[in-house]
């Protein structure tokens, strides 16, 4: 045996003890499940019922496929709320002796920023295949948007005015990959679907007032839709596209590979990111969108210390001078704003998810 | 009979190895056991036809290392579990060298990450792990000598655990 696999084994034996058979079974028959009411329903459709009548079974199949938990927490009733902090997916339910997950209760819930948490059972949380499906907010929280199994489709609602649009444009649940992501424009109008990132396969970018929708190049992944304009980045090279929504621009190409990609700043050109693979020496780039060039590195200070900590990605200018990122412990995930002059950072706000951070989606970035 | 009575047999018997492998690729306990549960759902899906003639190990495998890679897609980067500890008396060698090397592990991109842990500690062959990956055996071969390189360039106190010749001529 090489002493490398001596240290692997070592790792190795750090495993949790599992118990997964009964859990794998369960989730199987869920799954199973799933798709026969889907097959049903696409039955029913077919021979000619009205559709109407077809959207019954719908909303039954939804509940019992995804049961309510019984904690109290009130659905997101139609009409005006306020805008909405940051969404999340509830974490399966575990149980220990022996031990269970029953993930048939996960569900999408927002939070307003008056704090008042609702659920979202009109969004679905995961495809008949066992994909997450995403939800992405506006910038400013007013807008929302997710899929719905019984439109087949994207729903934006307005949380301010009250309003709510579905997108004229059909997009089948098994388009739905894994890894899909969604983004949002603040205006509610413009909606970008990645099927799956990571892939060639094109994402779309639909416009749910006119119904028109368009390719998007599926090299590229979307990070926000700010001003009629969507950033995409192709992370091989790392390619910046400011993609008009009506089409055309060209991509930039930086010298250097980034990740986490922030909006574009207010001047219209600066975009923070964070350079790999030393994601995890806490500092920032700030690039230049339209020449490429880097304008400056800035280590970023007074972020908590500590070695279960991680940056986890940027988000919106919070000013000309300053981005938010995005931080995440064991115990919860923080957004900082931090200067790109000086890498000075201060907390803006604490959500209280530990292992549901995956599914922690916040205003302006796009969600997978 | 239950029709999943197989494959509770199957997954009582391979889940602890699984998870362990889960937990190479990931580097976290509630990420492994979320990836392999995953993957044993879809894997419960499939059983009829896998167990009719099919390797359920070798599938499940492919499927884990395929659902990982996936989720590294989505960029959200490892939080370390340990930070690396000064060096004295209450760390020997091999508990400093786990630690660096998880570390290092981490730094990696997804499919290196992945042909480390199959070749090297899965002992997998150059062409089961190209079947598990997707890719062709010259590609493993290249990832292989390639990981090797950066986890020396990240690690180089792992220049021990990294400069054996057995390893060698796996990567070359």
């Amino acid at each position: 045996m090489t002493r490398l696999r001596e240290a692997l084994d070592g790792i190795a034996a750090e495993a949790p003890l599992v118990d997964l058979a009964d859990v794998a079974v369960a989730g199987n028959r869920r799954r199973r499940r799933g798709t026969a009411v889907l097959a049903a329903v696409v039955t029913v459709a077919v021979v000619g019922v009205a559709s109407t009548a077809v959207a019954l079974p719908w909303q039954r199949a939804d509940r019992t496929a995804t049961p309510q938990r019984v904690d109290g927490v009130p659905d997101l009733p139609d009409g005006a709320v306020g805008p909405i902090a940051y969404a999340f997916r509830t974490p399966c339910e575990t149980q220990s002796n022996p031990v269970r997950i029953d993930c048939g209760t996960v569900e999408w819930r927002v939070v307003t920023r008056s704090g008042r948490t609702y659920r979202m059972p009109q969004a679905l949380v995961s495809t008949a295949k066992d994909n997450d499906v995403p939800v992405a907010i506006s910038r400013d929280g007013r807008m929302l948007v997710y899929y719905n199994r019984q439109a087949q489709a994207h729903v934006v609602r307005d949380l301010v005015g009250g309003t709510q649009v579905t997108s004229p444009v059909t997009v089948k649940e098994e388009r739905i990959g894994m890894g899909s992501m969604l983004a949002l424009s603040d205006d509610g109008r413009y909606v970008i679907f990645d099927p799956r990132e990571g892939t060639k396969d094109p994402g779309l970018l639909i416009d749910v007032r006119t119904g028109k929708s368009r390719p998007v190049d599926g090299k590229y992944e979307v990070v926000s839709i700010k001003g009629g304009v969507a950033v995409l980045v192709r992370y091989v090279k790392t390619d910046l596209w400011r993609m008009p929504v009506t089409g055309g621009g060209r991509p930039v190409r930086f010298d250097g590979k980034f990740i986490m990609f922030s909006e574009i700043a207010p001047d219209g050109r600066t975009v923070a990111a964070i350079e790999w693979p030393d994601h995890t020496k806490r500092r920032l780039t700030v690039l230049d969108a339209k020449s490429g060039r880097i304008l400056r590195k800035v280590s970023i200070r007074g972020l908590p210390a500590g070695g279960d900590k991680a940056m986890v990605n940027t988000a919106l200018w919070t000013s000309g001078s300053e981005v938010a990122v995005v931080y995440q412990s064991r115990d919860d995930v923080r957004t900082y704003a931090v200067n790109v002059k000086t890498g000075q950072a201060h907390q803006m706000a604490r959500y209280p998810v530990d292992r549901s951070r995956r599914g922690l989606v916040l205003p302006g970035v796009a969600s997978r | 009979m239950d029709r999943h009575d197989d494959f509770r047999e199957f997954v009582l018997a391979r889940q602890q190895a699984l998870v362990r492998t889960a937990y190479l690729l990931t580097g976290d306990a509630h990420l492994a056991e979320d990836l392999l549960q995953s993957v044993l759902i879809k894997v419960a899906g499939k059983w009829p036809k896998l167990s009719r003639g099919g390797n359920p190990e070798a599938y499940t495998r492919k499927a884990l290392v395929n659902q990982y890679i996936s989720w590294k897609r989505r960029l959200r980067p490892e939080v370390p579990s340990t930070e690396l500890p000064e060096r004295g008396a209450s760390h020997d060698d091999a508990a400093l060298h786990r630690i660096v090397l998880r570390q290092a592990l981490a730094r990696l991109a997804p499919r290196q990450r992945a042909v480390i842990v199959l070749r090297f500690w899965e002992d997998l062959t150059e062409a089961q792990t190209a079947e598990a990956l997707g890719c062709s055996p010259g590609t493993v071969k290249s990832q292989a000598h390639h990981a090797l390189a950066r986890l020396r360039a990240f690690a180089p106190e792992l220049a021990c655990l990294l400069n054996d010749s057995e390893m060698e001529e796996v990567a070359r």
